[in-house]
Order: structure tokens, then sequence, then C-alpha cells
């Protein structure tokens, strides 16, 4: 009779046969193939090489192959790196190669790695033990190594980038200022400060890859080529992105990665932080008022630009008023420009700068108002005795004249909508009627009483005044509505 | 005297290896009769719930591909490196990932002793499924198996609980978003006292899901209950009622086989042999050690050999088998593990793990039929299977009575057409959601892919009933049914299904986030 149990027997052989290769290899692949055991081995020998002297000779020595690590409780961190980078510390150790060398500079001087760790500068898997899993470019990890350039990032950490010696971050710096030059503040905020159109700030160098549309982009699928690409050209890789190109240099676009990149309210002990670090944080609490200057090219140039001329902004289809325009200034008051910094347009792209809304302060609406108003000799007209207006009558000098720019009900079109609620709130009688005489130099905006060839009356202007005091849009008139502040003026349509 | 005693003592030093065995062993040596191999049997605590003697047809590997003893063998796998991973597992929010890191990347061989873990999890969680489908399709659960198979179900839910609760562990993202999908699907019953407005008086959903999570988020108290589960109340359990199924094995007769011819010529093993006729005068059952001088000279009673050592052979080989298969897996894939879990970025799709996939997609569909009355129906009508169809015959034999093998391949062809035809429907056209927006909820939940499903099957077994005329192919027909929307759903579900749960022909196609 045949053996019931033969092919059992076989069947056993095999697979014990297979198990035990597998133990062995697992073995053989974590006691001899570990990647980190070859790399000692060949520093020790990188070590009898240079053991020439005493101090040499103790480290050699002193050298074991084992698994090494800075273990930092306090910022959370295990690096092993340090485990194939025996020599970081040693200063013998220029000539060789990596992952040998010694590290460059005279960081480590102040930043002793058993204090600080490696990944908290450098981010990475600290706890890998191979350099692909520390990379982590490749692996699930949320932080991958930075490339070298882009290392001083993370000075800001714990350092008021400013108060660095300038060669230490120059990029940063570089970044800093282009954020500024760049007027990035009109539609970012950052520390509760500007715009309203883009994303905050604050945390962007905390974002990982999967926070950020990487469709558009090739790979390497990293955050800071997201950045650089980003700043490049923004549409090409989010699109419908609403941020303008900022047309910048390739260095730029890499000092404003870095800049963003070193974005993060990381919590990091009081202990590791520079003086200047806490007074910058206490500064940030405490804002010293920029000057008027400061505040318009970091706040208003983006849509504005230098604010003398009306410019058609092609990416939210409209104009923007030419707010430093001599005629506005002269016939504006600085109560009607503080109103619409302060409460911005509502429908429009202009926000509100209000220390609840943008982060202005106070004393900088003033001087910005103060700028605004530079080269302004004439004081603004506050009275002025206007005749009673005839609604009707006004309507139809107003579509003769007017909707064409300005759009019909006080909607806008190429021209300000004349039923925005701050408009109407802020803008006296007296403004209205000088603009509709003056015009707007470096604006579409004609004036309508020239002295050669007046094409209005004086009773036109209050005509068409009347009918302008009944209109509001309908977005304005719910704008009001919630405006319990508001006056509003009767919005009824003619 | 002392001369005595010396030598005395130094005999027995000398002997101590034999006293030794003897005392651990109660044969104390390897069998050499039958006889004795039925004593290595019965004496063994760990081996007498085996009976002494087997039945070639239990031997033979097609009856049951040792699904049921590689799962009990990836079982065992599991407990053995889950308390190796204990040692180092550390059940807190702050510290789990932390841990997992170092199991990977510097505890001794921890990468590899945490991928056994995993696919010897995965190993049992499948073979615990076809185990069952092996347990059908072979008639097996019938009288007097009835209550084992019940057992049996009990054991698949607890080993998808088990390796549920292992899911969230890691504390990595893929955890976290699976454990919160997961808790959704317990919160479903919510979309019905939702749509009937007493979810504010009678919130069942939402009391399952803060059972669940121990809080109305994933967070620590989920980790620790979700730990407690995972590390000792679920295996506990599992092993008590493995038992149970053990025991009962051996006292419903072993494995099912059908009936043994009585008497004359049969073919068995290769060659045709006289079977044993037993007389009718005489008592066989109290102690079957034959082969010898006694009645049935040079013949086995009915077909049976020594469980000692063929048996013990066969089941050594399956568990080793598993353990080779395990190894391999884990020495060339490692088990995932992603980014440091975080409630701000969900990961997208958020999937949960691929047993659970094909409920996810009738989820999509309807949150309460997907993830409560489905699921019901399904656990309500498999436990129903052996108390509906109780007419004996085919027992132990795959496709055992006339008509099951064309009920099955019918039943196959209808239940692909049809749960593939749905699907492209869905997936092409939409439902009754994307045709009437402002339908009320309640339709939603009454109609939709996941309940026309059940209907069509159910629909389907009924005509098998009637004109087959037995119940034993209508529970075919709808148990085919049941195991072919299954896989193809979780197929479907794992594969065709990306960010925000639309379709994608290949995963590569998801745009990237």
């Amino acid at each position: 009779m045949k053996d019931p149990s033969r092919i059992y027997r076989w069947m056993l052989l095999v697979a014990s046969l297979v198990t035990i290769v597998y133990l062995v290899g697992a073995a053989v692949q974590e006691n001899y193939l570990a990647q980190w055991k070859g790399v000692q081995r060949q520093y020790r020998s990188l070590l009898e090489d240079k053991a020439t002297d005493d101090r040499g000779r103790e480290l050699l020595a002193k050298f074991r192959i084992e698994m090494k690590q800075a273990s930092i409780p306090a910022l959370g961190t295990v690096d092993r790196c340090v485990t194939c980078h025996n020599g970081i510390d040693d200063p013998r150790m220029t000539d060789v190669s990596q992952p040998h060398r010694v590290h460059p500079g005279h960081i480590l001087d102040k930043h002793p790695v058993d204090r600080f760790g490696c990944t908290v500068c450098h981010h990475g898997q600290g706890a890998a033990m191979t350099f692909r899993e520390a990379k982590a470019d490749d692996v699930y990890w949320d932080y991958p190594l930075l490339p070298p350039e882009m290392t001083e990032a993370t000075c800001a950490t714990c350092h008021d980038p400013e108060k660095l010696p300038p060669d230490q971050a120059p990029l940063l710096l570089a970044g800093m200022e282009l954020y500024r030059e760049k007027s990035c503040g009109a539609c970012h905020k950052l520390g509760g400060r500007g715009g309203a159109l883009g994303p905050a700030l604050d945390n962007e160098g905390a974002k990982t890859r999967h926070q950020l549309i990487m469709t558009n982009l090739r790979p390497p699928h990293t955050t800071w080529h997201w950045q650089e690409a980003h700043f490049r050209d923004p549409g090409g890789v989010v699109a419908d992105s609403l941020m303008r190109n900022p047309t910048v240099t390739q260095r730029g676009a890499l000092a404003l990665t870095v800049y963003m990149l070193s974005l993060w309210n990381r919590d990091v002990p009081e202990s590791y932080l520079a003086p200047d670090k806490i007074e910058q944080k206490y500064r940030a609490l405490h804002p010293v008022p920029l000057t008027g200057e400061q505040v318009y090219r970091q706040y208003c140039t983006a849509c504005h630009g230098d604010g003398t001329y009306t410019r058609w902004d092609k990416k939210f289809n409209r104009f923007v008023p030419a707010i430093r325009g001599v005629s506005l200034v002269t016939t504006a008051s600085p109560k009607y420009l503080q109103a619409n910094i302060e409460q911005g347009r509502p429908g429009t792209q202009m926000p509100a700068w209000g220390p609840h809304a943008g982060g202005l302060l106070p004393e900088e609406i003033t001087a910005v108002i103060e700028y605004l108003r530079t080269g302004a000799t004439e004081a603004p007209i506050t009275a002025m005795v206007i005749p009673t207006g005839d609604a009707t009558r006004g309507l139809s000098l107003f579509l003769r004249n007017c909707y064409g720019c300005h759009g019909m009900n006080g909607r806008g079109g190429m021209a300000p909508e004349i039923g925005n609620p701050v408009f109407q709130q802020a803008a006296t009688d007296a403004f209205i009627v000088r603009t509709i005489q003056n015009g707007r130099v470096g604006t579409a905006m004609p004036a309508f009483q020239r002295k050669e060839a007046p094409v209005f009356s004086d009773q036109d202007i209050a005509d068409v005044l009347a009918y302008l005091r009944t209109v509001a849009g309908p977005k304005a008139q719910r704008a009001m509505a919630q405006n319990t502040t508001a006056s509003a003026p009767p919005g009824g349509r003619p | 005297m002392a001369e005595t005693a010396t030598r005395e003592f130094v005999h027995n030093l000398h002997e101590l290896p034999h006293t030794v065995r003897d005392a651990c062993f109660r044969l104390g040596k390897t069998p050499e009769s039958e006889r004795e191999e039925s004593q290595a049997t019965f004496h063994n605590l760990f081996l007498h719930i085996h009976s002494v003697r087997v039945h070639l047809r239990t031997l033979s590997p097609t009856l049951t591909f040792g699904l049921g003893l590689t799962a009990m063998a990836s079982f065992v796998i599991t407990i053995i490196t889950g308390v190796l991973l204990m040692v180092y597992y550390k059940p807190s929010t702050d510290l789990a990932y932390q841990s997992m890191k170092d199991i990977h990347f510097v505890v001794y061989t921890g990468r590899f002793i945490r991928n056994i873990h995993r696919w010897a999890a995965q190993l049992m969680v499948l073979t615990v499924l076809l185990h069952m489908a092996r347990v059908f399709f072979t008639a097996s659960y019938k009288k007097p198996r009835e209550f084992n198979w019940l057992v049996g179900l009990g054991l698949l839910v607890m080993t998808l609980a088990l390796s549920f609760t292992g899911y969230l562990l890691p504390w990595d993202q893929l955890a976290y978003w699976a454990i919160t999908i997961g808790s959704n699907i317990a919160n479903s019953p919510r979309e019905l006292t939702d749509a009937i407005g007493i979810t504010k008086w009678f919130d069942p959903g939402g009391f399952q899901k803060r059972l669940l999570l121990g809080a109305n988020f994933v967070g620590q108290d989920s980790l620790i209950r979700f730990y407690v589960l995972h590390v000792f109340v679920l295996p506990l359990a599992l092993v008590t009622l493995l038992g149970v199924h053990f025991w009962r094995i051996r006292k419903d007769g072993g494995l099912a086989k059908p009936e043994d011819p009585m008497g004359g010529l049969a073919e068995w093993g290769g060659e045709r042999r006289q079977v044993f006729e037993p007389l009718a005068t005489k008592t066989y059952g109290l102690m079957a050690l034959v082969k010898g001088k006694r009645p049935p000279v040079n013949r086995g009673p009915e077909n049976t050999v020594m469980s000692w050592p063929h048996l013990f052979w066969a089941e050594l080989a399956v568990f080793m088998l598993t353990v080779a298969i395990t190894l391999t897996l884990s020495f060339y894939w490692d088990a995932p593990l992603k980014e440091l879990a975080n409630p701000a970025i969900p990961e997208n799709p958020a999937k949960a793990p691929w047993y659970f996939l094909g409920l996810q997609e009738l989820v999509s569909y309807s949150a309460f039929m997907g993830g409560l009355l489905i699921p019901v129906i399904v656990l309500v009508g498999l436990a129903l299977i052996p108390f509906l169809d109780r007419r004996s015959g085919g027992e132990g034999v795959w496709f055992g009575t006339a008509g099951e093998k064309s009920t099955f391949w019918q039943s196959l062809c209808f239940a692909i057409a049809v749960t593939v035809g749905m699907l492209a429907f869905t997936v092409n056209f939409g439902w009754l959601r994307n045709w009437f927006p402002n339908a009320h909820q309640l339709w939603i939940i009454a109609i939709n892919p996941g309940s026309l499903l059940v209907l069509f099957f159910a629909g389907w077994s009924l005509l098998i009933l009637k004109r087959q005329d037995s119940v034993r192919l209508a529970a075919v027909a709808l148990f085919t049914c049941f195991l072919v929307s299954f896989t193809l759903l979780t197929y479907f579900a794992t594969v065709h299904r990306g960010p925000n749960w639309h379709f994608y022909w290949l995963p590569s196609q998801w745009p990237l986030h």
C-alpha cells in the first residue's frame, strides 16, 4: 500500500528548507550586510591611517563598531545619522569622502551634536539606519532631508534671521527682502498682518508634500521643488491660481523657497532659542509701526503698483485705482481714504486693513495715508454748496455719460462700483461733485466741467449726484444691511 | 553502604537523560507498534484531541487543502511574533509611531518580525474565508456539524476584529484614516436615523462609534482600547472559541466524509482492497487498535490509518508550509508604515483594510445598507444555512450532490454579470442622487446598487429553489453569489477606486496630492 503521508513528508522537507534559508538570510542580512557596519569598518581604517599622535591613537582605541545616536528628548528626536557620519566632529577628517567627512564650517562649535542632534536643522528621518531611508525623499516621511543650500531655512527655528551674521543665511535674508519687495503681504497674511486673497503663510514650512498639489509638477515631489516651481510660474503648478507671477530670478525663487521653508512655528524649548529669537517673538506681539512708505511697499504695490496710474488687472478682470494719483489725493479727504483702507471695498479684491482684518496698526494707516497724500498741496474740499438735484434727470444724464464705464445700478464695470457701501458711506457729496467736475488725472475718468468745454452744468452734476445716492448694487445692499454701523442711504432703484 | 549509594548515584546520573525523558513523555520512546502509536497520540495533552486513527479521505490534500490548519498555523505565528512586538511597542499616541520606527530600524530583525506578523495576519484572514468556502462546498456543515459552522462564523468575525484592531496600532496615516473609515462604518445606522429624524433621541450609530473609539474621534482613548482588544481580549476569546471548534470536530466524528461502503472491495490509495465488514454481534468502537492476530487480519477497520505518524506528518507539513510562505513574503515585502498620523491631512482616498473594502464600496452607496444591513443579512444568512438545508448527502465531497457543480458555474456567471454590470452602470451613469438631487434619503437607502445586488441574488436563489427543487442547490447559488460579489467588490474598491472614491482604471492615474 502506498504510504499516505509520503507527500506530506516531502512537503515538510521542502518547507523546512525554505524556512531555514530565509531565517539564515535574515540573520546574515542583519549581521553582515548592514550598510552602517561597512561604513564603520571603513572609518576605523581611516582612524588607523590618522593615528599618528597620542590623541589619534586614543580615538582609535575608543572606537567601537556599534549603533550610535543622538537622543534629544527636548526636541523629540533620536538621530542616528552619527552611526555613519562618524567623523562629523573630528577636524582631521577634511580630506576624506562622505560619509566620513567633518561637518563644514564652525556650526558644530556652537551646536554640538549631542545637544542639537541633526534633524532639527537638516530634517530627514533621524531614526533610519540607511542613507536612503534617512534622506526619506522616496519613503513615507513628512520632512525629507533638505538640500544643502536650503538648510539655512531652519536657522529661523531658533534665530531671528536678520540678527544672524549676514553670511550665515544669505538666501533666507534675500527671501525675506523679496517677500517685502514683491509685496506678498498684499495677499498673504504672516503673523496676522496681510491681505486675505491668498492663504496665510505662518506655517508654510510645516506643510508636507501631501498638502500641496503635485499633479502638474515633474518629480521629485518635494515641498521645496513645489515652492521653487510655483514661484517661477504659479499658474503652471496650481491650475486657476490667483497668484500673480512674482517675476523673480532663479536665485530669487530659491531665496523665496528658503524663506517659505523657514516659516514654521515649531515648538522648541526656550532654552534652545537665541536671545534675538525671543526678541523677535516679543516684537511680533508688540509691533513697532512701519513708516507709510514701508507699509505701501509691503502691502499695496502688488495691486496698485506705484499708485500714480490706473492699471487693468487681467487676472481679476478689473481695473485697479490710482490711489496716489494727484487728483484723487487732492480731492479725497483723509477720512475717506481711511474708511476705504480700514474697511476695504466689499465685493472687490480690496480687503479690509483695519487692526482686526489686515492687521495694520492705526498709526500705520495714518502713516500710509500721509504717504498717499505726498505732494498733495491743496487741502481736500470738505464742504461745498450744491443745488438740490433731481434723481430722474440724473439717471438720464448717467445713462448718456457714465454707465459705459460705471455700469448700471451702481454695479461697476471697468470703473468703481458706485453702489459699494464703503464708497457710499465714506464719499462726501463734495468729493463726488469735485471728482465729476475735474475728473481723475492718470485714469479714464474725464473732467465733465472743463473750463473750455463744460459737459455738465452745476445743476447737471447735482442731478447726477442725487441719482448716485439712490444707487446701491444688490451685493452692496446686502453688505449694507449687515453693516449695522452704516447709515445706509435709501437703496431704491431708478 | 557508602559504596552502594555512590554507585547508585553514579548510575542515576548516567541514566539521567533517559529518566528525564521517561518522566516528560508518558510513552517514553519512539512508538514501534500500533498500540504504542495510539498511546503516543492519546497519552499526549497536545495530541489527544486527535483520534488515534484517521480516515484516508481526511489525509487527501485536495479535500481540505489544509486551509483550516493554515489559518490555525498563521494564528500561532501571529501570537509568537505579536508577543515579540509587544516587548517594544508602546501604546501611546506620542510614542507608538517612534516605537514602530525603532522596531523597523534598530530592533534586531524587528522589521522581519513585524513583516511576518503582518503577512501571517493577512494569510489568516484569507485562509479563514477560503476555509469557510471549502466547508460550504463540501457540505461539511450538515448534521451533526451545524454548531461547529456557527463557531466557525464566530471565529471569522473574531479574525476580522483582530486584524482590524491591529490596524490602528502603528499610528501612521494608513492606520489613522483606515480606522476613521472603519469607525464611520460603525456610525452608519445614523444615515437611517437621520433620514427619519430620530437621531436626537435614538442614535445607535453614534453609540457604536463611541463604544469603538472611546471618544468622538480617533485618539489616545481609541488606541488603548484597540490595543487591549488586540493583545488580550480578542486573542483570548479566539483561543477559547478555537478550542471549542477543534473539540467539536473530534466529537462530531472528524472531518465530514461519506459513509464507507461495508464489505466487498473498494478502491483506496491506488489499489483495490478488501473493506472490513463488521460483525453485528461485536463491538469495535472501544479501542480501534487492530492489525494483529485479532479479527480483521492484515486489514484496517474501514479505511483508516494510524494518526501517529501519518496525520501528524501532514499537520506538521502544513504548519511548516505556512511558515515558509510567510517568511518568503516577509523577506521581500515590507509591512507598510506611512507618515505619522496627522488628523489635519486626510489620506485621499482613505481606505479601510482590504477585507472591508467591499463593504466600503457598498457604504459609498448607502452607509446604512453597506455598513449595517447587508453585513447583518450576510452573517444571519450564513448562520442559517445548516438549519435550512437539513437533507443529508454529499458530506465531505466537493460539490457532492447532483447538479451542484452546474449550479455553481451558473451562479458564478450570473453573479459576475450582475456585479460587474451594476458597478459599470453606477460608474457610468451615477445613481439616484445624481438624477434626483432632492430625493429623500430614505429612497437612496432603500434603492441603491448594494440593496439591488442583494435582491438579485435572493431572487436568483429562489429561482434555483423553485426550478431545481433543492434547498442545497439554492444555498449553493446564494453562497456562490456572495463569494463572487465579495471578491469583485473588494477587488474593485482596492484597484479602481481613487481619490474622492472616483473611478480610475489604474492607481497610477490618480491625481497627485
